[in-house]
């Protein structure tokens, strides 16, 4: 039996990762050719400055946050789009009638997620070497909170395609959630340089403990403590699957 | 242990529609059930809640002794479904999708099952063609070779032949008769109801969120006791309708054909009567009642015309 389920849980993340590698350009090689565009724009535009607060060029500074911002945009996506096609084709069905453990289908969807974007981060990261030598403070640290950020973002995507009816949906979702989040949360600059208020207000978005605790494990240098950060995001990263599995149980918007 | 499938009070509704009322059904191990019912009877939804695709309200099912709620997963690997809708998965071709489909249902190397379900539903040619490629019936095929690869026990198809040709039909019941020999269970819901005739051991009738009536499907033929008896003679005479009163007759002059409905203890009487009769018999047929005539008796107990 233990062996019966490993194969049914393998299956879900093979199926999973599977999917996107089908659609690779639109998957990896586009987020790719974008963030780069960043990486190049942002290289030559602030050549010989240095981040505000922190004594490193300024392109040392921004490449962990790209890093973090293609990852949190491709976890979300890929989940999201898996499970929105599924629901659109109906062919959600296979998983619903198929044996798995709703801790399994949590799992198995956000493993897929966590592979697509830290793939695309791996190789953003690959490709930043280019522009800033790609030095990296603590790498371990640095995986294991990429890891635990696409672990987030792929859960939210598993509720933004729970949730979706349409496709619009999803984008309603990103665009509006996402995005100004993840561009308010410390990629482009630091929340120490901001004025008054702002920099307080940015310690309610959850994403600005995200980049900040990636850019100490590549910089060595942080607005505020990793270790305070990394129980923050982790405790949401738990929460959230919790709140996943609870949704499969129930079959939220997918069982009538 | 003789049960498949055991359901027990099983209720559903959809707002102020009741899909399903105090369903109560037991498929027996190795039988071949047809469930039968107009459209909306509530067939599809009780599959749902077998499946665990549908919430019921209340109620509980067991297949082969496991609780479809609390341990699903055991029951959703001894069952196979064919869902009603048709569904496929746009990024795998026909191989792939049943290879993944093994895998969801624990079993690794799949190949020689899926090469023969493949050939058995005609598709070992589309196998490695993408879904979009296939055409309606084609699509359907593949709906079907999903739930068989895990060589489930019980299978349960909603509707297979909607939409498939004949030549398909044929291999489809001669594929699903052989796996009945080898003692799988099989529910079938179909509109054919000679498809029903043909195959089934059991027949349960549902009509408006009840199941109305189950029965063997001799019993269900024969609980109409009615006969056709068609007589082509070389001459109608007119006293028929005498000789005849007190029956159903209905004489075509044109063909020199006349038809009596009668019941079987009446059976000798008209027979007697016929030969009375001052002519000669050309032909004669009997017909029983078929399964469509019950279908119609019992699910318009209601009064509906649905
Ligand atoms: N998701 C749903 N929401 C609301 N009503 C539903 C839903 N699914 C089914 N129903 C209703 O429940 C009733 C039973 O539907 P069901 O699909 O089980 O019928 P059926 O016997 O399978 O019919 P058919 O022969 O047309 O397939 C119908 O009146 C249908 O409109
Ligand atoms: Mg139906």
């Amino acid at each position: 039996m233990v062996k019966i389920r490993s194969i049914i849980f393998y299956s879900l993340i093979k199926r999973e990762i599977l999917r996107f590698s089908k659609v690779a350009v639109q998957t990896v090689f586009a987020p790719l050719i974008s963030t780069s565009l960043y990486l190049i724009i942002f290289a030559y535009s602030f050549q010989n400055r240095e981040a505000v607060g922190y004594n490193i060029p300024y392109i040392d500074f921004i490449v962990p946050g790209l890093i973090i911002m293609s990852l949190i945009q491709n976890s979300f996506a890929n989940t999201s789009s898996s499970l929105i096609v599924a629901k659109y084709q109906g062919n959600i069905v296979d998983l619903l009638l198929a044996p798995f453990s709703h801790i399994q289908l949590s799992l198995g969807f956000m493993i897929g997620g966590i592979a697509r974007g830290m793939l695309v981060g791996f190789v953003i990261y690959l490709v930043s070497i280019f522009f800033y030598g790609g030095s990296v403070a603590y790498p371990f640290l640095a995986i294991i909170f990429a890891l635990i950020i696409s672990g987030i973002f792929s859960l939210l995507g598993i509720i933004a395609g729970l949730w979706a009816e349409k496709f619009d949906h999803v984008s309603i979702f990103s665009n509006f959630f996402i995005t100004p989040l993840t561009f308010l949360s410390g990629v482009f600059y630091s929340v120490r340089g901001l004025p008054g208020i702002w920099s307080e207000v940015s310690l309610f978005n959850p994403v600005f403990y995200m980049v900040d605790m990636v850019r100490y494990a590549f910089v060595g240098q942080s607005d505020i403590s990793p270790w305070l950060s990394l129980i923050i995001v982790g405790a949401s990263f738990l929460a959230l699957l919790y709140l996943v599995t609870h949704l499969f149980k129930i079959g939220y918007k997918v069982k009538s | 242990m003789t049960v498949a499938i055991k359901i027990d009070s099983i209720n559903k509704s959809y707002g102020e529609l009741q899909a399903l009322d105090d369903i109560n059904l037991e498929i027996r191990k190795g039988e071949f059930f047809g469930l039968l019912g107009p459209n909306g009877a509530g067939k599809s939804t009780l599959i749902g809640i077998l499946g665990g695709l549908v919430n019921k309200d209340s109620g509980s099912i067991t297949v082969l002794g496991k609780d479809t709620v609390k341990d699903y997963r055991e029951t959703k690997l001894s069952l196979g479904i064919v869902p009603q809708e048709i569904a496929f998965d746009p990024y795998f071709n026909v191989r792939e999708t049943l290879k993944i489909q093994s895998g969801y249902f624990g079993i690794r190397d799949n190949d020689e099952k899926i090469d023969e379900i493949l050939d058995a539903l005609g598709l070992t040619d589309k196998a490695e063609k993408g879904p979009r490629e296939l055409s309606g019936g084609m699509k359907r095929r593949l709906l079907i070779a999903k739930a068989l690869v895990h060589d489930p026990e019980i299978i349960v198809l909603d509707e297979p032949t909607a939409g498939v040709d004949v030549e398909l039909r044929n291999s489809l019941w001669e594929y699903v008769i052989k796996l009945n020999k080898e003692g799988k269970t099989i529910i079938l819901t179909t509109h054919y109801l000679e498809e029903a005739e043909t195959l089934c051991d059991r027949i349960g009738i549902m009509n408006k969120g009840k199941v109305v009536k189950v029965d063997t499907k001799d019993n269900l033929i024969n609980s109409i006791d009615r006969k056709l008896l068609k007589v082509k003679v070389d001459k109608t005479s007119d006293d028929l309708g005498e000789v005849f009163a007190s029956y159903k007759l209905d004489v075509d002059d044109k063909n020199k054909e006349f038809e009596i409905e009668v019941s079987k203890n009446q059976l000798d009487k008209v027979l007697s009567l016929i030969n009375s009769l001052d002519t000669t018999i050309l032909d004669m047929n009997i017909s029983s009642p078929r399964l469509e005539d019950v279908f119609l008796k019992l699910t318009q107990l209601g009064g509906g015309q649905d």
